[in-house]
Parts: C-alpha cells; sequence; structure tokens
C-alpha cells in the first residue's frame, strides 16, 4: 500500500505540445482512482508518467512521500497492466508471471510459491506452462494481471486494461479487477474512456480534458454535481440535455426557448443567459395532467428496460432526450407532457462552461 | 470429406513454365552436366574424354590443396556470418534507440546495400593497396607488419572484412524491420520488469528477434559461400598460394583456368551435397528453437 501525489506534474513533449497542465492529485493509500476522459486528454500520457514510461517535464510525482521523477520504471515498485495485454510471447504464462521477481532477486521457491498463488486467484492453473498466444483474450488479460500482483507492487497501474476484450468478459474482468483491489488493497489508478468502467470501479473519479483535471470526486458527486459542462456532458449515458436559457425577471424560473419555463430554486441573477442541463432519466411523463412542460414525439428507442425518446422542445433542430423506465409506445407528433423538480435542473454560465 | 476437385486445364502449367524453364536451364541442366563431367577425365585440349567412374571425386578428396580451401571455407564462412550478424544487430539496435536524426543514422547504414560485390572488392583493394592504400598504410604505422600480399593470415583479414563490411548493410536492414515488429508496449512491460537494459535485451528482444536472426544465418551463410566470390576474385584472387580460395572459387580456378573440367565438376557436386546437408541441418536443428 501505498500514496501517490502529483505536484503540478506538467508534460511537454519534444515538439512543443503540452499534453498535461499542472495536474495536482493525491492518491490515498489502497483507493482506486480512475483518470477518465475522451481520446488525447492526456490521461494514458498521466498514467505513464506515474509508470515512469515518459518523463516528468516539471513538477514532482511522488509514491510514498519519495518523489520519483528521476527513478527508474523498474525501481517504483509499480506493477502496470496494458491494453494489448503486452504479455512476452515467447514465455511460458508461468515466465510471463516470474520474470519480473527473476529479474528482483527473489529465490526459486519464492517465486514459485507467489506465481502458483497468483495463477489459483486468476484461475491459471492449468494454463502456466502454455505460452500466450495460446490462450484466448480474456485469458491473456488474466495472465497480465497475474504479472501484475504476483510482484505485490506499491500501486497498480491499468491502461484500458479490458477495451481488447468483448462486452460480456468485460463485465466479468471488471467486477474480477474490483473485487481483487479490494481484497488485495493495493493503490490503484485506472486509465478508462469507458464511464461505465470509470463509475462502477472508482472510489475517485478524475475527469480528464485536454491535459487538465475538469472535476475530481466521488463518481455519484460528479453525477450529481457536475462542475463544469464538459463533465456534465462526459458523464452520464445518454448524455444531459443542455438547452440555452435565460433566468426571469422574479429568479423563479429559466425561460428556455420561446415556450418552455421551468421553475428554479438556484441563487441567479435575473435576466442572465445560463444554460440548462438536464439528464434525461430527470424529466417525470404526468401522463393527461397538465405538466408544466410539453414536447412532441420526433422519434423513440426502446431498449427494453427503458425507452429512450427523442423530444422536439421547440429550439432549432436539436432533440432532448428524455429516458423513462419500461416500454412505450408513443406515436411520431404526440404531445407528451413533463415536469422536473427543480433541484434536476443544473445551470451552467453560458461563457465560462462553470456551474452556478 | 470429399476433395474439392479443379477442372484440369493447362493454363496454371502455363503460369510455372518461364519459372520451370528458367530453372531447369540455369539450374537443373548445369548441375546434371556437372554430375556427369565429374564422372568424366578429359584431356587437356577437350579433344577426348573417358569414364573414370569415382576417380575424380577420390583426387578431389585426397588433395591437400582442396582439403585446406575446405577448412578456409568453413572457418571464412562462420567468421563472415556470425560477424556480420553480431555488428549489424548492435548497429540496429542503437539507431532504433537514435531519436534525433534517425533517418540519416538508417540510410547511412543501409546504403552499403546498393554495391555489388565485386566494387566492394574493388574498394579493398584500394584501401589495401600497398603502395597508396590507407588501410594498408594505417596497419603498418601502427606497428603491424602487415602484408596481405605475402602473408595467409592477413589476406583472410582483408576478404573477412570487405565480406563482412558488404553484408552488415543488409543484416541491419532486417534487424531494424524485425525490432520495429517488436511492440512497444512489450518492450514497455520489460522495462517495468526489469532495470538492466543488457539483460532485457537478451531475455527480451533477442529471442523476439531470433526468428529474424535465423533467417540471416541461413542467408548468411549462403552469401559467404557462394557471393563472395566477385570480393575474392577481385582482391586477394585466392592469394597467397590459394590461402584465401573458398571452395567456390577453386572450382572457378581449377575448371576454367587450370582446365580440369573433371575434377573442377567433382568439386563443385561436393559442395552442392554439402551445402544441401547445411540447410537440412538448419532447418531441422536450429529452426526448432526459435518458434513461439
Amino acid at each position: 500500500m501505498a500514496t501517490v501525489t502529483l505536484n503540478q506534474a506538467e508534460k511537454t513533449y519534444a515538439n512543443g505540445y503540452k499534453a498535461i497542465h499542472g495536474i495536482n492529485l493525491e492518491i490515498q493509500h489502497g483507493e482506486f482512482t480512475v483518470l477518465v476522459g475522451p481520446s488525447g486528454c492526456g490521461k494514458s500520457t498521466l498514467l505513464r508518467m506515474i509508470a515512469g514510461l515518459e518523463s516528468i517535464s516539471d513538477g514532482e510525482i511522488s509514491i510514498d512521500d519519495k518523489v520519483v521523477n528521476k527513478v527508474a520504471p523498474a525501481d517504483r515498485d509499480i506493477a502496470m497492466v496494458f491494453q494489448n495485454y503486452a504479455l512476452y510471447p515467447h514465455m511460458s504464462n508461468y515466465n510471463n508471471m516470474a520474470y519480473g521477481l527473476r529479474n528482483h532477486g527473489h529465490s526459486k521457491s519464492e517465486i514459485d510459491s507467489k506465481v502458483r498463488e497468483a495463477a489459483r486467484i486468476l484461475q491459471l492453473e492449468d494454463h502456466l506452462e502454455r505460452k500466450p498466444s495460446q490462450l484466448s483474450g480474456g485469458q491473456r488479460q488474466r495472465v497480465a494481471m497475474g504479472r501484475a500482483i504476483v510482484r505485490q507492487p506499491k500501486v497498480f497501474l491499468f491502461d484500458e486494461p479490458l477495451s481488447n476484450l468483448d462486452a460480456k468478459l468485460r463485465v466479468d474482468m471488471r467486477l474480477e479487477i474490483k473485487n481483487l483491489q479490494q481484497r488485495l488493497g493495493i493503490t490503484s489508478v485506472y486509465v478508462t474512456h469507458d464511464q461505465v468502467e470509470a463509475m462502477t470501479l472508482a472510489d475517485r473519479l478524475i475527469v480528464m480534458n485536454g491535459g487538465v483535471a475538469e472535476q475530481i470526486g466521488s463518481p455519484i458527486d460528479i453525477y450529481e454535481k457536475p462542475e463544469t459542462l464538459f463533465v456534465a456532458g462526459f458523464i452520464g449515458s445518454p448524455a444531459m440535455n443542455f438547452l440555452p436559457g435565460k433566468v426571469s425577471d422574479d429568479r423563479t424560473h429559466v425561460v428556455v426557448g420561446d415556450k418552455v419555463k421551468l421553475d428554479l430554486d438556484h441563487d441567479v441573477e435575473a435576466g442572465r443567459n445560463v444554460t440548462v442541463g438536464i439528464r434525461p432519466e430527470h424529466f417525470r411523463l404526468c401522463g393527461d395532467d397538465a405538466g408544466p412542460v410539453s414536447a412532441s414525439v420526433r422519434m423513440v428507442e426502446s431498449l427494453g428496460a427503458e425507452t429512450l425518446v427523442y423530444l422536439d422542445f421547440g429550439i432549432g433542430n436539436e432533440n432532448v432526450t428524455l429516458r423513462v423506465q419500461g416500454t412505450h409506445q408513443f406515436a411520431k407528433g404526440t404531445v407528451l407532457k413533463l415536469s422536473i423538480t427543480p433541484d434536476m435542473i443544473h445551470l451552467f454560465d453560458t461563457e465560462t462552461g462553470k456551474r452556478i | 470429406m470429399k476433395r474439392v476437385q479443379f477442372e484440369h486445364s493447362a493454363v496454371p502449367y502455363l503460369f510455372v513454365a518461364p519459372q520451370i524453364l528458367i530453372i531447369s536451364i540455369f539450374f537443373l541442366w548445369p548441375a546434371a552436366q556437372a554430375v556427369y563431367q565429374s564422372f568424366l577425365l578429359e584431356d587437356a585440349f577437350g579433344m577426348s574424354s573417358q569414364f573414370v567412374w569415382f576417380r575424380n571425386f577420390e583426387d578431389v578428396l585426397s588433395s591437400s590443396s582442396w582439403t585446406r580451401s575446405a577448412i578456409f571455407t568453413v572457418v571464412f564462412s562462420v567468421l563472415v556470418s556470425v560477424l556480420s550478424i553480431a555488428i549489424s544487430l548492435f548497429l540496429a539496435v542503437r539507431a532504433d534507440e537514435v531519436v534525433r536524426g534517425a533517418k540519416s543514422y538508417k540510410t547511412l547504414l543501409m546504403w552499403g546495400y546498393a554495391i555489388a560485390p565485386p566494387v566492394a572488392g574493388l574498394l579493398g583493394n584500394m584501401l589495401f593497396n600497398p603502395l597508396m592504400g590507407d588501410l594498408y598504410m594505417a596497419f603498418n604505422s601502427f606497428g603491424f607488419e602487415f602484408n596481405h600480399i605475402e602473408n595467409a593470415n592477413d589476406a583472410a583479414f582483408v576478404v573477412i572484412l570487405i565480406a563482412v563490411w558488404k553484408q552488415v548493410s543488409v543484416n541491419f536492414i532486417f534487424f531494424l524491420s524485425g525490432l520495429q515488429g517488436i511492440p512497444k508496449s512489450v518492450q514497455e512491460a520489460a522495462t517495468l520488469d526489469c532495470k538492466s537494459p543488457e539483460r532485457r535485451f537478451w531475455t527480451i528482444t533477442f529471442p523476439l528477434l531470433a526468428p529474424t536472426t535465423f533467417f540471416l544465418l541461413v542467408i548468411n551463410l549462403t552469401y559467404a559461400f557462394f557471393e563472395t566470390f566477385g570480393i575474392i576474385d577481385v582482391s586477394t584472387k585466392g592469394s597467397p598460394g590459394g590461402s584465401t580460395a573458398t571452395l567456390v572459387y577453386k572450382v572457378y580456378v581449377d575448371g576454367f583456368l587450370g582446365a580440369d573440367l573433371g575434377g573442377s565438376s567433382a568439386q563443385s557436386v561436393l559442395l552442392m551435397i554439402m551445402v544441401s546437408v547445411l540447410t537440412v541441418f538448419q532447418f531441422r536443428f536450429i529452426e526448432r528453437k526459435v518458434h513461439y
């Protein structure tokens, strides 16, 4: 177990491109931290900086209060699981797991017991003598996990470890990783672009965009109180609806388009232009009773457990997504009555994108 | 299960015909001719010949000059192959690590590939010319009593140097592409697992290059056996006293210069057998160890 501290960590490439803009972060003992963001946001670069595969241009990274900027990757006491497994193709699975231990001068019997223990945990006992090429994708990823856990490192680093697996296997492995991490209690940093992985695995979530940590917090905090428009749009699926609005003169509601009025209980000055954010699951269908909002149906997608309805709010061609439980049949053009409680409305400054 | 049957047609045979024709004219026919010739004893003017069974072979095998040439060929081939593989592997690994100006390094190292063996021999000739050769002068000014015209070892050094230099660029290209075929993440995983770059090279990089190395070993042995003819012919011509004549060069000297067609044919048949055995050995025993 260990802490990882990033103090104004920066990365500038030789061509002058700044991939990471001064990130501050403190990861606690045994904490599972997930870095999430769109491709090119710098999340993998940051992970590789912690691993020592990328140099740190400015600032400091410490593991257990020891600055590791100049420490070789092999001496940082970390283990990494790669997206494409990165197993050594010429070695048996046993040797793949034993390789790191051998280089760190462990005794033969010690290595053997550690590898067999890891193989038992990961159900790889029958595959130890085989080579990685003889295994399926899921088994290979297990060997890669095994290679990481036999080292009993201070920190686990995961670089999109599940993106090469098929959907079902991904769910299984996700649970397995969570389970394993909790059991071993090893501090972990996990990079993904998949928000389901991010939400389910993280003790703490870091949403990155353009080399900056947009928001750091627990997954539920981030879902309930996104600090910026970017975070609001990135976390949650289907994505949050954004509508241009103007706060009414008496500050009791916000006017969206020319006919929709939503009640507010935010502390915001009158007449201000804002971006209104509403999650698709936070609308309520009011049946035939007069709800405050009425909108006509443009398209319906039935997913079985839930139905996604795309609505015309009278603001150009943009759809507003509504998510309702169960199956519903709505004909195109049907007018639905909706309501929304004021505390489910997010307001953002249109200029800065910051939460109001 | 029934096999798929294609309609018999002459078209496929037509497509392979040019290749078969080329192999027949330039390989099968001369090879058969050589086997036939090796059983004949011809007079010096080529007027008459006599069927002598294996006498040519007996003569060749009992001649000390052939034995000496055979030993030289083996030593020469092993040295040329091992040295050129080792040097080019070293260069490829270093060039692969270079970040700034990588292209220029690689291009310069590949350049030698474009040089024909006789031209390489000519370059060697100039460098080792006793009157004006830079390397000849340099060696002697350092205090070596270097004289490849009279000293057999010095002459061998010259042909090996030229042959290795010529081959390094070929091997370099293959090793470089082999290195670039190793996934970057595997190298990175190794950096996390092993601190020492040397150990990482021998435990990860080198085993992953084994198929390339094996392929190059076959190519280089063949090169040392046959293609160095041009280099030897231009630089030493087998001198002093036939000490730098490989078996192939000796076939040429005895057959075309010495006009002993029977003996020279017997030598080339022996050479063919040796190469076949070597090839079978390589694929049987070495290739087995490189697959993963």
